[in-house]
C-alpha cells in the first residue's frame, strides 16, 4: 500500500492526507444531521408508519410509482377503477382497491369515507338486508382514517353517522360527532382547516334526542342556531343558510313542544288537549287515571322450512312502529366484543369477515297492532352459513323506543319510560353511556327529574349526570340448528331470559 | 475562476445534448397536462395537479441529473480533451469542481424551468401560488444536488453504464429512508446494525420527499423551517463529502 502511494506526486499525497480527515469529519457531521432529521421525518410520516407497524404489510416505498412521487395520481387511477367496479356491481373487487388506495395515499379522506360506507351498506342478501359482519371492518377503516387524518372532521362525522343510522348506537354516535366538532374549531369559512359542517350539530342534536338527552339536544340546536345566524349575517341571501337556520328554529321549537306535550300537564298543543302528559294518557273508555301505555307485546317465531323463519306477533302500538329481529350465532355478541378488541390483520388488510359467522337483522313495521314477515335465508348461504360450532342460535325480537319515530314515541316517551308490559319482556339498559335525562318519575331511572328549563352549558356537558335507562321490549329465543333447519318446531319453551346489554 | 470557466463550457456542451431536452419537454408536458388529469382525484383536481407537477419535476430532474452527470468525465477522457485541459495550469480538483458546477447548473436551469411552468399552472388553476409548492420544488433541487454529486463521484472510477445503475440504485435505496430507519430499531442486532450502516452512511434521498405532506394540507410538519434547513445542510455537507472523495480518487487516476 505504501509503495502504491509513492507512485503519486507528493502534492497529491499531501492533499490526500489533509482531505481524508476532513471527509471523515464531514461524513460524521452528515450522519449527525441525519440523526437530527430522523425524528422529524418519523413524525411527518407517523400516520403511515402506524399502519405499517400494525400490519407489517405493503410499504408505500416498495412501489415504483409512489417512489417516483406519483402516489396521489396512482391512487386517483385506482379510484376511477373502483367507480367502474361499483357501477358494474362488482362490489367485492372494490375492497382490495380501497385498501390499496388508502395505503398509497393515506390522506385521501374521501376514500376512507366512501370505502367504509361501501362496506357497511352495500353488501346485502337477496332481500337487501345488510351483511352486518362488514360493520366492524367499516368502523376500523374509519378509525384508521381518523388516525391518519386527525385534522379532518368529515371522517369522524361518517363514523358518527354509521353509528347513528346503521347500528343505532347513539352513544357512540354522539362521541364521534363531538370528536368531529372538536377536531378543528369552526372559524366561519370552509377554507382548510375547516371545522365540522353545520349538519354535524344537527345530527348530534338528533342523536341526543334519540338517547333521551333532551336538554343536551336543545343546547345543540342552540349552538347550531348561533352558527347559522353568524353565517346568515355574512351571507344573508344564501338559500342554504336560510334553510339551515329555519330548520334549526323549527326543530328546536318542535323539541320543546314535544317535550311539553309528552311530559307536562300544561302547555299542550291540540294533539294532546288532555290535562295529562301524553306518556301517561288514560286509554279511551277507562277511568281518568293517568297510566302508562301497555304494549302487550306477543312475539311469535315459527320455522317454515330450512333456513326460513316466520316472524309474527302483536304489539299495541301505532302504525309505523317497528319490531327488530336479530338472529345470530349464540355466542355472537361475545365474539364481536373480542373481534373489536383484537382486530385481526386479515380484517385490516383484506376486510375479511368470518364466513362461519351468521348474523341477520331485520326491522318489521307494525300495521294495526300486528307485524308479520317471512325471513328467507336459504338463498344466501354465503351470508347465513349456520356453521356455528355450538349449533345454537339466538333470536332476539325487540322494540326499541329510542329508535322509533316521533309519533310513536309520543305514546311512551323518549326512553320508553311511559310503557309497561310483562316484566319478563322489559329490558332496562343501565349502561352509563346509554342513560338519558330523567323526564318522568316512577318509571325507572335515578336522580331528580329534569325541570324542563335548564339547558346545560356546552363547556360542562361532560359533567352532566343522566339517570333514565332505556326500557326496551325484548324476547330472546335459544334455537338449535335443527329448529333453524326446519326439522324441529319452535315453541314458547325456547324463550330464555334476556341478557343485560 | 478556473472552475467557473470549466462550468460554463460544461453547460454549453450539456445544453447541446438532445436527450436532456427530451426529458425537459416531457416534464413540462406532464406538468401542463396536470389539469386534464384532474378527474383522477377522488377529492379535487388540485391534488392531482400538485402531485403530477411535483412528481414530473422529480422524475425529469432525476433523469436529467443522471444523464448529464454520468457523461461529464468519461466523455472528456474518451475524446482526450481532458489532456488539453489538464496540461494547462488547471488542478484536478478544479476540473472536478468545474464539471460538477456545470452539470448542476444544467440541472438547476431545468428544475427552474419546470418549476416556473408548474407554478404557472397552479396559478392558472388555483389563482394563487401556494408557498409549500415552492418548498417542494426547492427540496427536489437539493435532492438533485446530492444526486449530481453522487453521480460525479461514481464517474471518477466507473463507466457511464455502471454509473447509471449505481446512481439510480443508490437513489432508490436512499429513498427508502423510512424503511432503513425502521430497520435501525430491529430486534435482530445484525439487521439493526446493517440498517444503521445503510441509513446513516448512504445518502438519504428520502429526507427530501415531502410531496405527500405538502400536497395534503392536513399534515403539519412541525418546525418546517428547521426541517428544511437541516435537509439543505445535509445535502450540501454530503455533496461536499462526495466531491472531496471524487477529487481524491480522480487525483490517483491515470488519464
Amino acid at each position: 500500500m505504501a509503495s502504491a502511494i509513492k507512485k503519486f506526486p507528493s502534492g497529491v499525497q499531501a492533499r490526500r492526507q489533509k482531505a481524508l480527515p476532513i471527509v471523515f469529519v464531514l461524513l460524521l457531521f452528515a450522519m449527525f444531521m441525519q440523526s437530527r432529521i430522523d425524528p422529524m421525518a418519523r413524525e411527518m410520516r407517523q400516520e403511515e408508519d402506524l399502519f405499517i407497524t400494525a400490519t407489517g404489510s405493503l410499504n408505500n416505498e416498495f412501489m415504483l410509482l409512489p417512489l417516483l412521487g406519483f402516489r396521489e395520481a396512482a391512487a386517483g387511477l385506482l379510484w376511477v377503477r373502483c367507480d367502474e367496479f361499483f357501477h358494474s356491481g362488482d362490489y367485492d373487487a372494490i375492497l382490495p382497491l380501497v385498501r390499496l388506495i388508502t395505503w398509497l395515499d393515506p390522506h385521501a379522506d374521501n376514500v376512507f369515507i366512501t370505502g367504509a360506507w361501501h362496506l357497511a351498506y352495500n353488501f346485502t342478501d337477496s332481500s337487501e338486508r345488510s351483511d352486518r359482519r362488514y360493520i366492524i371492518p367499516a368502523h376500523e377503516l374509519l378509525k384508521e382514517g381518523i388516525r391518519k387524518n386527525p385534522r379532518i372532521p368529515d371522517i369522524s362525522f361518517e363514523l358518527g353517522w354509521q353509528n347513528y343510522d346503521k347500528t343505532k348506537d347513539f352513544s357512540a354516535a354522539i362521541a364521534a360527532f363531538q370528536k368531529s366538532i372538536n377536531t378543528i374549531p369552526w372559524k366561519g369559512s370552509d377554507d382548510y382547516p375547516y371545522g365540522a359542517p353545520l349538519k354535524t350539530h344537527h345530527i348530534l342534536a338528533h342523536a341526543y334526542t334519540k338517547l333521551g338527552r333532551i336538554p343536551d339536544a336543545m343546547m345543540e340546536w342552540k349552538r347550531a342556531l348561533q352558527r347559522s345566524t353568524e353565517q346568515l349575517e355574512k351571507d344573508p341571501k344564501s338559500f342554504t343558510f336560510k334553510s339551515m337556520h329555519s330548520a334549526e328554529e323549527r326543530n328546536l321549537a318542535m323539541l320543546a313542544q314535544r317535550f311539553a306535550d309528552r311530559y307536562t300537564a300544561t302547555g299542550h298543543s291540540p294533539t294532546n288537549p288532555t290535562p295529562y302528559p301524553a306518556v301517561l294518557i288514560p286509554p279511551p273508555g277507562t277511568d281518568k287515571t293517568p297510566r302508562p301505555w301497555n304494549m302487550s307485546f306477543r312475539p311469535i317465531v315459527l320455522s317454515v322450512r330450512k333456513n326460513v323463519l316466520k316472524m309474527a306477533g302483536r304489539i299495541n302500538m301505532a302504525d309505523g312502529a317497528r319490531v327488530d329481529i336479530r338472529l345470530t350465532d349464540w355466542e355472537y355478541d361475545l365474539k364481536e366484543k373480542e373481534r373489536r378488541k383484537n382486530i385481526s390483520t386479515k380484517m385490516l388488510e383484506r376486510f375479511d369477515v368470518d364466513s362461519a359467522t351468521t348474523i341477520m337483522q331485520e326491522s318489521i313495521s307494525v300495521r294495526k297492532n300486528k307485524y308479520e314477515r317471512e325471513i328467507d335465508m336459504s338463498k344466501d348461504t354465503k351470508m347465513y352459513s349456520f356453521k356455528n360450532k355450538s349449533k345454537l342460535y339466538r333470536v332476539v325480537v325487540s322494540f326499541n323506543p329510542r329508535a322509533t319515530s316521533p309519533h310513536v314515541q309520543d305514546r311512551h316517551g323518549y326512553s320508553g319510560e311511559g310503557l309497561i308490559d310483562r316484566p319478563e319482556v322489559i329490558e332496562y339498559d343501565r349502561r352509563p353511556e346509554f342513560m338519558g335525562t330523567k323526564l318522568i318519575d316512577g318509571q325507572g331511572g335515578e336522580g331528580p327529574v329534569w325541570d324542563g328549563k335548564t339547558i346545560p352549558d356546552e363547556k360542562n356537558i361532560k359533567d352532566e349526570k343522566y339517570g333514565q335507562p332505556n326500557r326496551m321490549l325484548k324476547v330472546t329465543l335459544k334455537l338449535s340448528e335443527q329448529q333453524i333447519f326446519g326439522l324441529k318446531p319452535i315453541s314458547a319453551k325456547d324463550i330464555v331470559p334476556n341478557e343485560a346489554p | 475562476m478556473i472552475p467557473f470557466a470549466i462550468a460554463q463550457q460544461t453547460v454549453r456542451e450539456a445544453l447541446r445534448r438532445r436527450v436532456m431536452w427530451i426529458f425537459l419537454v416531457s416534464g413540462v408536458f406532464l406538468i401542463a397536462m396536470g389539469p386534464v388529469f384532474g378527474f383522477l382525484s377522488p377529492k379535487d383536481s388540485q391534488t392531482v395537479l400538485r402531485s403530477l407537477g411535483l412528481a414530473a419535476i422529480l422524475l425529469a430532474g432525476l433523469f436529467i441529473t443522471i444523464v448529464t452527470c454520468i457523461y461529464l468525465l468519461p466523455v472528456e477522457i474518451e475524446r482526450r480533451t481532458i489532456y488539453t485541459v489538464l496540461s494547462k495550469p488547471v488542478q484536478r480538483y478544479q476540473f472536478i469542481l468545474g464539471k460538477f458546477m456545470g452539470g448542476f447548473a444544467v440541472v438547476f436551469i431545468n428544475i427552474v424551468a419546470m418549476g416556473i411552468v408548474f407554478l404557472a399552472m397552479l396559478w392558472l388553476q388555483e389563482k394563487r401560488l401556494p408557498p409549500e409548492m415552492f418548498i417542494g420544488v426547492v427540496m427536489t433541487f437539493f435532492q438533485m444536488l446530492l444526486l449530481a454529486a453522487l453521480t460525479i463521484f461514481f464517474s471518477t472510477f466507473a463507466t457511464p453504464v455502471v454509473n447509471f445503475f449505481l446512481s439510480f440504485g443508490i437513489f432508490l435505496v436512499g429513498n427508502m429512508s423510512s424503511v432503513t430507519d425502521s430497520l435501525t430499531s430491529n430486534n435482530n442486532p445484525l439487521v439493526s446494525n446493517a440498517g444503521k450502516v445503510i441509513h446513516y452512511l448512504l445518502p438519504n434521498f428520502g429526507n427530501f420527499n415531502i410531496q405527500n405532506s405538502i400536497i395534503h394540507p392536513t399534515i403539519e410538519i412541525k418546525n418546517p423551517n428547521v426541517f428544511l434547513f437541516q435537509n439543505m445542510i445535509y445535502a450540501i455537507v454530503y455533496s461536499l463529502v462526495l466531491l472531496t472523495l471524487a477529487v481524491l480518487i480522480f487525483d490517483r487516476r491515470e488519464v
